[in-house]
């Protein structure tokens, strides 16, 4: 396609001089990062997944090529070679694509945020870009969208976003259910001015807005009432914004958060662009699959409707009562299709059975007399005579045996087989396979549990690894009560982490400490989320720690990133020390592992970073030996849970001494300290280490002077 | 967009555009998208959009066989119509086209025959056969002179062509080819002529006899000896002579309203009042041109929800607000500029004041052969409302609306639109648990309607199948 641009030299002139003649760009985040559609997407990825027999990306397309973008990147995730294959050999990439450019991009992101970062290195964006998710559908038209946002930019540098939301009322089907996105707006200028996700749980109903807010807009409107579509229109500053902040991992609780809240320090302003026709939705979740599903059919986002026939090869038509049908359905005489059903080419169904509210894919059979309702059947299904499925998901080349009950909100993933006569339970996702599906590996099909599936079944129930999520998606198909918990919040942070899970488990031990240490830093500067920061910061300080140990880096270069590292992130002293302390010991344990004897692995990890050591602990001077009892208390706490921990314990502690890291009297007030030996693991842990103290105690009776001489001698008593 | 919006919605400007830049099996994808994405969407971008594609596709294929072409066309019109089955526009436009390439081969044949002629006259009686009868409305510009000095043959080339592709040629012919010839001849300049002398006979009809087929013969025979050597430009001729054609198609399609809106003053009246309804351009030229001269009271029916704003801005300037064709020539003031007295009623009002309105002029979407018309919704609900009331209904349209199919299935035609057009989609109980139909359009079955204008001029709905017959081949109606 040629340029498109039609503006006026006169509005170029205002636009200013660099926005001139560049072609709309947009980036598609094909993987969320989530694992709300498991054990589905263990497969496949879940912009491929079939929304209306159409996969779900093909709409976001739709969307990008309605908006008159040229330049697209997809950035895959999970699944990457699948999703390659696909754009490949879609009408996207061939010459007659309404994009002059259709890229994909690899990368190893684990989050959002990543991804953003990655981006903002490659540098491939050059003016404001489309920010979309791969499974967003939408028939919004965006020019005056970009209008406004371009008219914002002219005038202001700073108004670095414009986020698009479609009104919703108060209660909505399609809209976010577990979480509602709450947006403060300055309805005078459009600016967003305060986000927060609040479950819609009963005891949370309130919203902290920061008092300046309210006294320094002269009108403020607090919307539940949006349905966040994840169209975002961004200038390169919001990549720049990303890369900035180590820390970013969900673009709105996240980013928007943040950014919005340092509105003093960055001065950048984000805004809304609010619609009020037109549809607009993320398949964020099965529960927005099942509605947005509905709206499809029901032609609220016409033009994009299955009889539409988006993808090549379709043949679907409209029938009365919103049926779509495809050519070569083999419907048997006395079946009934009711109202707001899709069936597509291939399918046959049986005499007897009654279909209602459902999609069902290619090449499916249906036996007699199954009732179908409010399903979502994908291809090659297979389901036995004598059937009632109500409200479930079966996923490709599944087969139900013969009367079979599937119960609302059921999942059944890629070939799983149902045995005769079984009831599969709401809550239920069965699934054959058992962990992700890496490139190019076949699937891992786990052991079938014949409880669940049945006499010469196939298939066992899936287990979320995060246990949390599951009332999430169980919640998913099933329109019932709000059952979400925050918990499913933070879910997006931690099921990326690549790193040894120590660090989560002993986040919640020190739990209480941590945020004390947050608050702290946060009336100290100007940065008042460091707390939320923090667990990144553990992330990727231990991670980078970790391995400068192992490739035997610089006691100085180590400390030049970490440095940075807690700049860049305005973490605490506490948490440093806990990054450095958390490596160390896996480096220790790592040695040992290898056979190096304790003494040594001890000496070589401890003995080499003294300089490192020292910058974590600026107490030498103070009688209070406050860092010092932290850092051995981190120690301790990390230990605890190690195999031999005891022994490490105790020839760190020496070590330590040795090397002067830690003064004796740091020593005493650790042993001293309540903390030290509240809990029984870590009694356990240092009942060894009591004999270096009671040398220290006796030696530092004796001759208090002289401490260095004496811990020589008492390092070679003790062991 | 004030501030100059970069990335304008694709659409039929961007189409043509590109067209010029891109090959031509992109630009038929691309076409196809955006009418599946109804970025080109009602009666007239389609036709013109298809049209230009077919004038790409038809300069795009090499060599000099008939058949070849026909047979690309259709391929390239099944996927078009398969795209978006409910503009019938676009079928429209590929049958045309195709006719014209039958006409093409058919007047080479003839030429052929000729030549032929002087050496052995029995072979004129089978070409004649061969021959179909002759369309000349949609040639217009023949003249047998040139005709002949352009079009020398390959006689086996094309005989062969036409009877792989085109099976009904063995039908006996009506009438020679001299009569094509003659009849052809006064009607230089465009296909408005051949209906404003009622006297000329339809050719698929009567047979004009012969006129001096004797002096003709000596002279084209005389003329294409020469060329008869010279085979090498007949390729050059096929392909010429239908992209004439299409060019001229484009023409009509452009001019198809100033055409209708001639007929204005015979049908509107002083002091009448006229009910209409929907954003179309052609009515509002149709009205146009009668108020130039005379004084009468326009009725709008809003056509709400889907047409609405159009409307309105049509009602207050004059003009669709997002119309495609943005020149300055198409700057038309409202009607109301031209003294016009225009009231604007919701659709429900439409019975109520039926009974005082004089005529009904409606838009239409499409017309179908047996006279009924696929028109904006509510059109159907005016008729019925005009029907009570005796009052005639005058549809106004293109001869390009008009199509060969016949509504078997009237379910078929009509396309359903956008719910939220109804009921706001906020409504979040409401989209829960409530179906919305939001039809697009209406079918007005041919008994509701009194009198087609077209560019050719008036016709009842029952004399429709013989302009049909007239412009389609029968060969082509199914693609």
């Amino acid at each position: 396609m040629p340029p498109k641009a039609k503006k006026g030299p006169s509005d170029k002139a205002k636009g200013g001089e660099d926005e001139r003649e560049d072609p709309l760009q947009a980036v598609i985040l094909a993987d969320p990062f989530e694992t709300r559609f498991s054990p589905l997407t263990l497969e496949r990825p879940r912009c491929l997944l079939p929304l209306a027999n159409t996969p779900l990306i093909e709409y976001t397309f739709e969307f990008l090529a309605n908006a008159g973008v040229e330049e697209v990147f997809v950035y895959c995730g999970a699944h990457r070679e699948q999703v390659e294959e696909y754009i490949k050999a879609s009408k996207w990439s061939a010459v007659s694509s309404p994009f002059s450019k259709l890229e994909l991009i690899r990368s190893t992101s684990h989050s959002i945020g990543d991804a953003m970062r990655d981006l903002d290195a490659r540098g491939l964006l050059v003016g404001d870009f489309l920010m979309v998710y791969g499974d967003v559908v939408s028939n919004l038209p965006l020019e005056s969208a970009l209008a406004m946002h371009r008219a914002r930019r002219a005038k202001d540098k700073n108004a670095i976003m414009t986020m698009v939301l479609r009104e919703a009322g108060t209660h909505h089907r399609t809209k976010a259910q577990g979480i509602s996105p709450i947006f403060v707006i300055d309805p005078t200028k459009d600016r967003c001015l305060h986000f927060e996700q609040m479950p819609n749980k009963e005891q949370t109903h309130y919203l902290s807005i920061d008092p300046e807010l309210l006294s320094d807009n002269q009108e403020l409107e607090i919307r539940q009432d949006l349905i966040d579509c994840g169209i975002d229109i961004c200038t390169p500053d919001v990549l720049a914004l990303w890369s900035d902040n180590f820390d970013f991992q969900a673009p709105r609780k996240g980013f928007l958060h943040s950014v919005l809240k340092d509105y003093e320090l960055n001065g950048k302003t984000i805004h809304t662009h609010i619609v009020t026709d037109h549809y607009a939705a993320r398949v964020r979740n099965l529960h927005a699959y099942n509605s947005v599903s509905k709206d499809i059919l029901s032609r609220w986002a016409y033009p994009l409707c299955p009889d539409s026939n988006l993808l090549q090869g379709q043949s679907y038509r409209l029938q009365k009562g919103n049926i779509y049908k495809e050519e070569g359905v083999v419907l048997a005489r006395d079946c009934v299709i009711r109202p707001k059903t899709v069936i597509g080419r291939g399918t046959s169904i049986g005499e007897g059975s009654i279909i209602s509210n459902s999609i069902i894919g290619r090449n499916c059979y249906i036996g007699r007399d199954v009732k179908i309702e409010g399903a979502y059947i994908w291809d090659y299904a297979t389901i036995g005579d004598g059937c009632d499925v109500k409200q479930a998901i079966i996923a490709d080349e599944a087969a139900i045996g013969n009367k079979c009950t599937v119960e609302p909100g059921a999942v059944i993933s890629y070939g799983v087989k149902i045995g005769q006569g079984m009831t599969i339970r709401g809550d239920r996702r069965i699934t054959r396979a058992k962990r992700r599906k890496e490139d190019g590996e076949d699937i891992i099909t786990g052991e079938p549990n014949i409880a669940i599936v049945g006499e010469k079944g196939d298939g066992f129930e899936y287990q979320d690894p995060e246990s949390e999520d599951e009332d999430e998606v169980v919640d998913g198909l099933v329109p019932g009560g709000p059952l979400y918990t925050m918990a499913n919040l933070s879910l997006s942070v931690e099921s990326i982490s690549t790193l040894n899970s120590d660090i989560e488990d002993d986040e919640d031990d020190y739990h209480p400490q941590r945020s004390a240490a947050g608050s702290f830093v946060s009336i100290g500067s100007t940065d008042s989320h460091a707390s939320e920061h923090a667990a990144n910061f553990d992330h990727d300080a231990a991670a980078s720690i970790y391995d400068s140990l192992v490739e035997g880096h610089e006691s100085a270069n180590v400390q030049l990133e970490l440095t940075s590292l807690r700049m860049s992130t305005n973490a605490s002293e506490h948490q440093v020390r806990r990054a450095v302390v958390v490596a160390f010991v896996k480096r220790i344990a790592q040695l040992m592992k290898a056979g190096t004897s304790v003494r040594d692995a001890v000496a070589q990890v401890f003995g080499q970073h003294k300089e490192l050591l020292d910058r974590t602990m600026f107490d030498k001077d103070l009688s209070g030996k406050v860092d010092q009892v932290d850092f051995m208390l981190l120690l301790q706490a990390d230990l605890a849970r190690k195999e031999n921990g005891d022994i490490i314990l105790l020839s760190a502690a020496t070590k330590l001494v040795e090397m002067d890291v830690i003064e004796e009297e740091g020593m005493q007030q650790w042993w001293a300290d309540v903390k030290s030996c509240e809990a029984e693991e870590m009694k356990r842990v240092r009942e060894k280490t009591q004999q270096l103290i009671d040398f220290l105690e006796q030696s530092s009776e004796e001759e208090s002077s002289e401490e260095e001489d004496e811990d020589e001698d008492e390092e070679d008593d003790s062991e | 967009m004030p501030q100059g919006a970069v990335a304008a919605t694709p659409g039929l400007q961007s189409f043509i555009k590109s067209l010029k830049s891109t090959p031509v099996e992109p630009s038929i994808e691309h076409l196809i998208s955006l009418l599946k994405r109804r970025q080109i969407r009602s009666s007239r971008p389609c036709a013109i959009a298809t049209a230009a594609l077919l004038l790409r596709v038809v300069g795009e294929v090499r060599g000099r066989d008939a058949g070849k072409l026909l047979r690309r066309i259709r391929e390239v019109g099944k996927r078009l119509t398969a795209a978006q089955p409910r503009e019938v526009v676009v079928g429209n436009i590929v049958r045309r086209v195709l006719g014209l390439v039958r006409e093409v081969t058919e007047d080479n044949a003839d030429t052929d025959t000729n030549a032929n002629s002087e050496m052995s006259h029995s072979f004129h009686a089978q070409h004649d056969s061969l021959h179909r009868p002759q369309l000349s409305s949609s040639i217009s510009t023949f003249s047998p002179l040139k005709n002949a000095v352009t079009e020398p043959l390959d006689t086996n080339l094309h005989q062969s062509d036409i009877s792989e592709s085109a099976e009904p040629a063995k039908r006996p012919s009506l009438q020679t080819s001299h009569t094509s010839y003659a009849q052809s001849t006064p009607m230089i300049g465009s296909l408005f002529g051949l209906f404003s002398h009622p006297d000329t006979p339809s050719t698929a009809s009567t047979p004009t006899g012969f006129q001096s087929p004797a002096g003709k013969d000596s002279s084209i025979t005389a003329l294409n000896l020469d060329r008869l050597a010279d085979l090498s430009t007949s390729k050059v001729d096929l392909k010429a002579e239908v992209l004439d054609g299409i060019r001229e198609l484009q023409d009509e399609l452009e001019q198809s309203d100033d055409l209708i809106a001639a007929n204005a003053l015979d049908h509107i009246h002083s002091n009448e009042i006229i009910l209409t309804h929907t954003a179309s351009t052609t009515v509002q030229k149709f009205l146009l041109a009668a108020a130039r001269k005379r004084k009468f009271t326009v009725v709008h029916a809003e056509a709400y929800p889907n047409d609405h704003t159009a409307t309105h801005a049509t009602v207050l300037t004059g003009k669709k607000r997002y119309d495609e064709n943005d020149d300055a020539e198409d700057q038309w003031k409202p009607l109301t500029a031209a003294g016009i007295t225009v009231v604007l009623i919701p659709d429900s009002h439409v019975f109520a004041i039926m009974s005082r309105v004089n005529k009904v002029i409606l838009a239409t979407h499409t017309v179908l052969a047996n006279g009924g018309l696929v028109a904006a919704a509510g059109a159907h609900m005016i008729a019925k409302a005009a029907k009570v009331h005796q009052t005639p209904v005058v549809v106004v349209s293109g001869v390009y609306k008009l199509s060969p199919v016949y509504p078997f299935d009237v379910d078929e035609l009509i396309e359903y639109g956008d719910a939220g057009n109804i009921v706001p989609y906020e409504d979040g109980d409401f989209v829960d648990k409530v179906d919305v139909d939001n039809p697009l359009y209406d079918y007005v079955p041919a008994d509701l309607v009194d009198l087609y204008i077209t560019n050719l001029g008036g016709h009842a709905p029952s004399y429709l199948y013989r302009i049909v017959a007239d412009h389609y081949r029968a060969e082509d109606i199914t693609l």
